[in-house]
């Protein structure tokens, strides 16, 4: 036999093998498809996401009482629409997937909704903020456990106003996330009589703000809100000194991290934000969820929105446990959910399938470590804000 | 304007435009001896702050004073960004002469990819910004709505000192003797005795080196760093150099200054300060039209 | 054995068809990680047996002799494989992104293949189309969906021809960053800017053409499947059609000016060549393809925002043409699944998907500098017919 045939027989070989192992495909596992940025500049947060829905995965396989083993496949969206709309398609098209524990990022969120109305799969958004994920379209396969920025920035404009401030201005990142936060506080700020002094939309990945910030301190305002994420915000923050700035920093849910006082050191002293949901660390759920998550040794920590991630997955496997994994069957159920116990506090969505959380947590960065208001020595006033 | 204010951009201004051209320096560096772009250069830069960060964590139990601290850092994050240059040339640039141009390109920065995502996955927390040390002087002196940092002006003496330095190494050195040769005509260097290799080896290493500086001064001035900042950095420092006129050394000065002085004049000057990198691209794609070879380049006329 | 004497000389040509036919699907289909790690393994080596078996040099030489009877296979094992994933939605999703890629490679060959221009703001010409039909498919002005692929070309070619002075005017690099300030520009403008839904993006309804409606599934009557089947069907057609123009400008005497354009411009102008005229005529063409198969994809895809045009997608466009083999039309094909399929097979390894694709490129063009597939030397005398 000459060297082709026999290298040709061992080919055809070869692919026979794999053409098997394609066709052979079946597990008897539930699977629910986690999908979040694992890739790029904002990979952190999707990472803790990962981590605490692979962790609720993990904990659930462990214990006895479960009818199903489950498995998280995990898809990278990076944090851009086209390969969000690529992965969602991918998983809403795999009927072995039950539900999803879908973006961090809202355009991503923005552009995949309708798939995941073709194709009927039920998903829990974890982390994206936007109102029109849920409020832009009547799909019943959409549900999100975190807030929306609407009650975020009540709060934070109501709240501020009573502390006594009276002027502001805003830097925002023009991104959905930054440019919603703006409309939506500057909106509550009017309707709660402080006043805005000036409006700054920057972009993201921009390194040098001392020109905005410049400006901004010609204005002389009594509080800078930004509306953004940590890498952005730990900028900014420590740019501020560096123009000898004082005004109080407030953020949005986009700060509230470990990471914005790790990459800010000794200037986050003061720094106060507000994220929707009761604070992970109070809630009974809470501390088992860091306690675990810690008990875990994954390579990066939860960040703000990793215990919403567990809800979320958790919320979806009670549907399968209570109903079986049928996805029709997990929609309907998840549409139930009426003051159903998480560790973000009691879910229950409205006929959007938006939780609605009415607690917002007002933080303020005391010592190094996000503290709540109330629980600040802000609150009892041994400290001032400035 | 308030003249304080005006001082005030006039500083921020040219603390981004030594950073862009210290930057711009290397691209224009590179092209000179071997007619390529390195796309890696922002990365490099960044793995140069990293490195600093990571001397620092270790030297920090040793309670150094904070001048002998930086001298460290300086040093030892310059030398192994040199090398790292160094190795690129030799491993993925090199071997790829006589293959076209957009190639290396290519394999430059999927080099810097594999940096950029090397530090996110690889460095503890990597995918969060670092804060990074403070080792200057934060003194200030108020004058009137001017808040001049000691740090700052320090900064700008740092990539004034490097810029000299390599200006002096390139036109007063055998060294530079060398490069200036071999960027002219690598033929005729070659003919004369000149390792060329060598040479090609030595302005891949000081690029890479002037890179780690930025990176490290950049890391000092805003005190923080993270894995992605070499991107921007990588495409303005190009920009700056292109604008300037590949090959040389001023040209690069001169288009990391402009390019600053765009971008503070489109950020005072739009009410939405982001549309500055659109109305900066925007007269560097004019500008181009205007002088097709970079402000500065010699316009001989090609040679048939 | 009786073989009709037609396919004595061409059965190599048959067996490429077929390996075509069965390495797409398996590389769509194979999902598990030893799978994907086995088939990287195995591709490589059969490449290398075909090359010293002689095998290579058969099959090429039996492409030359035959180059109809050689298209007719290829298209037949592009339909072949469209109708075995007929029922597998993210397949085809796939397999239609990847066409769709393909296409707009076909206007960089165009660009620096053959005229020697360089263009990093591909993407952005992509993305240009994208946000036609997204415009002009959402208001009700009764344009057919066919036509408004076209005028997707050509707003495209139109906003690329605010590039030609600058462009002409340089060259190489310099002209290498007129085009990446370009793409940086675009997608700044689109995200600060409200008028086209600014970082939130639009969503773009589903293609009707002449009645037949893309978004539902497709006609029981042509055998059924996926919506998706006619997305991609409709991209092959733009591919082929695409791919004819391209080999007649390169056959004919307007490819001959490009080439002479691109090897040297001053030799050609003192030959009587109007440089500036092939130049201007690459690079409108270039851009026109582009924009088609951008509106085309955001039909596809059902929603577009500036995110995802970013400067690294077009860099990955740069990376197909010159895995491909810088000018070789075929070449993109493949090259174009590779950077398509292979990041999304990675998913599997999750945050170090990146870092591997990188990896890959780079041994690629470290060990095959001019591309898997170079482009052959033309041949001004036809050898192969007597």
């Amino acid at each position: 036999m000459s060297i082709m045939k026999r290298s040709f027989a061992a080919f055809v070989g070869l692919l026979s093998l794999l053409t098997i192992a394609a066709c052979s495909d079946t597990s008897n596992t539930v699977k629910i498809a986690f999908i979040g940025p694992l890739t790029g500049g904002t990979s952190a947060g999707g990472l803790g996401g990962r981590n605490s829905a692979e962790l609720a995965i993990r904990m659930r396989n462990a214990q006895a009482s479960t009818t199903h083993q489950y498995e998280l496949v995990a898809l990278d969206d990076e944090c851009k629409p086209n390969v969000g709309v690529q992965v969602a398609t991918k998983a809403a098209a795999d009927n072995t997937v039950i539900g999803g524990v879908t973006h961090y990022c809202s355009a991503v969120a923005m552009g995949t909704v309708d798939i995941y109305h073709k194709f009927g799969l039920p998903v829990v958004v974890w982390g994206a903020v936007l109102p029109d994920i849920t409020y832009g379209n009547d799909y019943p396969e959409i549900h999100r456990v975190n807030g929306t920025m609407i009650n975020q920035n009540e709060v934070a404009a109501s709240f501020m106003v009573s502390k006594g401030f009276s002027t502001w201005a805003v830097i925002h990142d023009t991104t959905d996330y930054g440019k919603g936060h703006n409309t939506y506080f500057s909106k509550s700020l009017i309707e709660n009589g402080g006043s805005i002094l000036g409006t700054f939309g920057v972009n993201a990945d921009q390194q040098d703000f001392t020109a905005e910030l410049t400006k901004i301190k010609a204005l002389n305002p009594d509080v800078i809100y930004f509306g953004g994420l940590v890498p952005t915000g730990v900028r900014i923050r420590a740019q501020m000194s560096k123009l000898g700035m004082t005004q109080v920093f407030q953020g949005t849910s986009g700060i509230v991290s470990d990471a914005f006082i790790e990459g800010t050191g000794d200037l986050a002293e003061g720094v106060v934000a507000f994220r929707e949901g009761a604070p992970t660390e109070k809630l009974p759920g809470g501390k088992m969820f860091l306690e675990n998550y810690q008990a875990a040794n994954f390579n990066e920590p939860p960040e703000a929105y990793g215990a919403f991630s567990f809800a979320a997955t958790n919320l979806i496997i009670d549907a399968i446990e209570k109903v079986g994994p049928d996805r029709l069957a997990v929609m309907q159920e998840l549409n139930n959910t009426r003051d159903h116990d998480s560790i973000v506090g009691a879910v229950t969505f409205d006929e959007h399938g938006q939780n609605t959380i009415a607690l917002i947590t007002k933080y303020v960065i005391q010592d190094g470590a996000w503290t709540v208001w109330e629980d600040s020595d802000y609150a009892s006033g041994q400290r001032v804000l400035d | 304007m308030d003249i304080g204010f005006l001082g005030q951009y006039l500083i921020n201004g040219l603390v981004q435009g030594v950073t862009y051209s210290l930057v711009a320096v290397g691209f224009t560096l590179f092209f000179g001896v071997l007619d390529v772009i390195k796309f890696s250069h922002g990365d490099v830069l960044m793995l140069g702050a990293f490195t600093g960060l990571t001397i620092y964590l270790g030297l920090d139990p040793l309670s150094l004073p904070p001048s002998i601290t930086l001298c460290i850092i300086l040093i030892a994050s310059i030398l192994s960004m040199g090398f790292v240059g160094a190795l690129l040339c030799k491993f993925l640039v090199l071997p790829l002469k006589s293959a076209p141009p957009l190639n290396t390109l290519l394999i430059t920065l999927m080099f810097g990819t594999v940096i950029r995502e090397s530090v996110r996955l690889f460095f503890p927390n990597g995918s969060n910004p670092k804060p990074f040390p403070e080792l200057l002087p934060t003194n200030a002196i108020n004058l009137g709505n001017l808040n001049l940092r000691v740090d700052s002006v320090l900064i700008i003496l740092f990539a004034v000192v490097a810029i000299v330095l390599t200006h002096f190494i390139i036109n007063k050195t055998r060294t530079g003797l060398a490069i200036r040769a071999v960027a002219q005509d690598e033929e005729t260097a070659r003919l004369m005795g000149i390792d060329f290799k060598k040479t090609v080896l030595i302005t891949f290493a000081l690029g890479s080196g002037l890179a780690a500086l930025s990176g490290v001064s950049t890391g000092l001035y805003y005190q923080e760093i993270n894995f992605g900042m070499g991107l921007m950095l990588g495409v303005i420092g190009f920009s700056a150099a292109v604008l300037g006129g590949l090959g040389s050394v001023y040209g690069a000065i001169v288009g990391g200054l402009i390019f600053a002085a765009l971008q503070t004049i489109g950020a005072i000057w739009f009410s939405v300060p982001a549309y500055k990198d659109v109305f900066a691209f925007a007269v560097v794609i004019m500008l181009m039209a205007w002088r097709p070879t970079g402000l500065l380049a010699d316009r001989t006329s090609e040679r048939v | 054995m009786i073989v009709p004497s037609i396919f004595r000389e061409r059965w190599p040509v048959l067996l490429l068809g077929l390996a075509a036919y069965v390495s797409t699907f398996l590389f769509l289909h194979l999902e598990q990680e030893w799978e994907i790690a086995l088939l990287l393994g195995i591709v490589p080596l059969v490449l290398y047996i075909a090359k010293k078996s002689g095998m290579s040099a058969k099959c090429r030489q039996a492409v030359g002799v035959a180059p109809v009877f050689t298209k007719v296979v290829f298209l037949l094992s592009a339909l072949a494989l469209i109708v075995t994933l007929r029922h597998e939605h993210f397949a085809l999703l796939l397999l239609a992104t990847v066409l769709l890629y393909a296409t707009i490679s076909l206007g960089l060959t165009i660009q620096f293949g053959y005229a020697g221009l360089v263009n990093f703001a591909a993407i952005a010409f992509f993305g240009i189309g994208a946000y036609t039909m997204a415009v002009l498919n959402q208001s009700q002005n009764g344009l057919p969906d066919l036509m408004i692929i076209v005028i997707g070309g050509v707003v495209a070619a139109l906003i690329g021809s605010l590039l030609i002075l600058p462009v002409l005017r340089t060259k190489g690099h310099y002209a290498a960053l007129i085009t990446i300030a370009f793409g940086l520009l675009f997608r700044s403008f689109l995200e600060v800017n409200d008028i086209l839904g600014g970082p939130q993006g639009l969503k773009v309804s589903g293609l009707n053409i002449l009645g037949w409606d893309f978004a539902q599934s497709f006609p029981a009557i042509l055998g059924g499947g996926s919506f998706y089947v006619s997305y991609t069907l409709l991209a092959l057609v733009l591919l082929i059609g695409v791919f004819s123009m391209t080999r007649l400008i390169e056959s004919s005497w307007l490819g001959l000016n490009m080439d002479s354009v691109r090897l040297d411009e001053t030799a050609s102008a003192s030959f009587g060549i109007n440089v500036a005229r092939w130049k201007i005529m690459a690079f409108t063409v270039g851009n026109f393809f582009a924009g088609m198969s951008g509106a085309l994809y955001a039909s596809m895809s059902g929603f577009v925002a500036p995110a995802s045009f970013n400067l690294s997608d077009s860099l990955l466009l740069v990376s197909i043409v010159l895995l491909g083999g810088m000018g070789n039309a075929v070449s993109v094909i493949p090259a174009a699944f590779l950077v398509v399929v292979l990041p999304e097979k990675f998913q599997v390894i999750q945050e170090y998907r990146l870092l591997l694709f990188a990896v890959i490129v780079i041994l690629i063009l470290r060990f095959k500098p001019s591309g898997l597939m170079p482009r052959p030397l033309r041949r001004l005398i036809n050898t192969s017919s007597k």
